[in-house]
């Protein structure tokens, strides 16, 4: 007895179909695609035609398989893809840096190695991460397929944002941002004059950096104060203020990652104070320095620009 | 001028719930999946038959049609008729139907236009 393509498609179908009803359903859908073979040659389609057009109309046995178990063809449904969401933000906000810091922290302290300590920590972030986000959505996937109640408590207006919805930019966001850009500008004539090492006073970094890109920095640090108090006053992100945001981080991040990168942001006198940063630890911090300055501009620049959109719909 | 593509799936919309209905109605006489599907094309509700044959089943399952197999002609068929419990279901919806039909005409000459 020769294979047909019905037996094919049967088979194909039938496998994801429980067992206990496995043989109706075989005999029944068989019966079924015969009638419509039937139906088509009747018409004067020749019969191998028609059981190809027959079992093409029936679609993907996978699907055909989910229509006759009732199940979802979906990940995780509208049931509980909010509260999927709002796990996984939670998680993954907060969980991997903790994580990542403590790793980070621990190795720093217990080897002579911070640039291998912040590599470790990046990386076990990453990895804390990625595996919050894949055992997550695994249980609600699982929850999704046994079709669990999640019982969650409904919704009420008492869980809206205080906030006013036509301020997209709260004071105490520009106010921190200030700050920090305030303490960041600080710091550069700080690291210059207050960092003693063995009684000496050595700069962090490259004092001849003074006369070339450190103004250059100073005035983009400068500018994004500016642009807190633009944003504030404008209440939202607004495409001209992205505009800007974008050049003054690239400002900033160009200038800051290809000094790090060519060896030139820190001071040769530093580093050759440090017997891990002279054996090649120079390189791993400027590395690992310059893709967080990326990451971050990257981050940055995506989030202002998701920002405006939304203001603008 | 109406995007085809939004036309479509607000009919689709609109049609879901009524080939469970037309079913429940057509099966008060028994038939067979291809039959049926063959019968409700024929007084205008269009089904696929990968949605049809998946929802008798679960129509038996819920208990809204009976089936019985038929072995007498060339090929053995599988038979569904709706059940008793189908037919007091299928009251309540006809119902809810024509009230649906009720309140769109009210509305309608309600409506200045």
């Amino acid at each position: 007895m020769t294979t047909t393509l019905t037996d094919r498609y049967l088979a194909a179908t039938l496998r994801s179909v429980p067992t206990a009803r496995r043989e109706e359903i075989a005999d029944e859908l068989r019966a079924s695609i015969a009638d419509m073979i039937d139906g088509r040659t009747a018409d004067g389609v020749d019969t191998v035609t028609a059981e190809r057009e027959v079992l093409t109309e029936l679609g993907n046995p996978a699907q055909l398989a989910a229509r006759y178990r009732d199940r979802p063809l979906q990940l995780i449904g509208p049931q509980y893809y909010l509260a999927w969401r709002r796990l996984l933000i939670l998680l993954v906000s907060t969980v991997p840096a903790a994580v990542g810091l403590l790793v980070g922290g621990i190795q720093a302290t217990v080897s002579d190695n911070p640039g291998g300590a912040v590599g470790a920590g990046i990386s076990t972030a990453f990895t804390v991460a990625v595996q919050t986000a894949f055992w997550v959505t695994l249980v609600f996937a699982v929850l999704e397929r046994i079709g669990t109640p999640l019982d969650l408590p409904d919704w009420t207006v008492d869980q809206l944002p205080d906030e006013p919805v036509d301020r997209d930019v709260t004071r105490t966001d520009t106010c921190a941002a200030i700050v920090f850009l305030v303490l960041t500008i600080a710091a550069l004539p700080w690291q210059h004059f207050q960092t003693v090492i063995d009684g000496d006073r050595l700069p962090i970094l490259d004092p001849a950096l003074w006369t070339s890109w450190l103004p250059v920095l100073l005035a983009v640090l400068v500018a994004g104060i500016g642009l807190e108090i633009a944003k504030y006053r404008a209440g939202r992100w607004t495409w001209p203020l992205v505009g800007v945001n974008a050049v003054l981080d690239l400002a900033f991040a160009v200038p800051a990652s290809w000094l790090l990168l060519s060896g030139r942001l820190v001071n040769p006198d530093f580093v050759d104070r440090f017997a891990w940063l002279r054996d090649g630890g120079i390189d791993i911090v400027a590395r690992v320095s310059a893709v967080v300055i990326v990451l971050i501009t990257i981050w940055d620049v995506l989030d202002s620009a998701v920002k405006a959109r939304r203001a603008a719909r | 001028m109406v995007n085809d593509e939004i036309l479509r799936t607000h009919l689709q919309e609109l049609r879901r719930g009524t080939v469970v209905v037309a079913s429940l109605v057509a099966l008060r006489h028994p038939d067979y999946g291809y039959a049926l599907l063959q019968r409700l094309t024929a007084y205008g509700f269009p089904v696929d038959a990968n949605t049809l044959y998946p929802l008798l089943r679960r129509l038996e399952d819920q208990g809204l049609l009976t089936s019985e197999w038929n072995t007498e002609e060339s090929r053995p068929r599988k038979f569904y008729r709706t059940s008793e419990a189908g037919e007091q279901m299928l009251r309540r919806l006809l119902d809810d139907l024509a009230a649906v039909q009720i309140s769109l005409t009210a509305l309608i000459e309600g409506a200045p236009r």
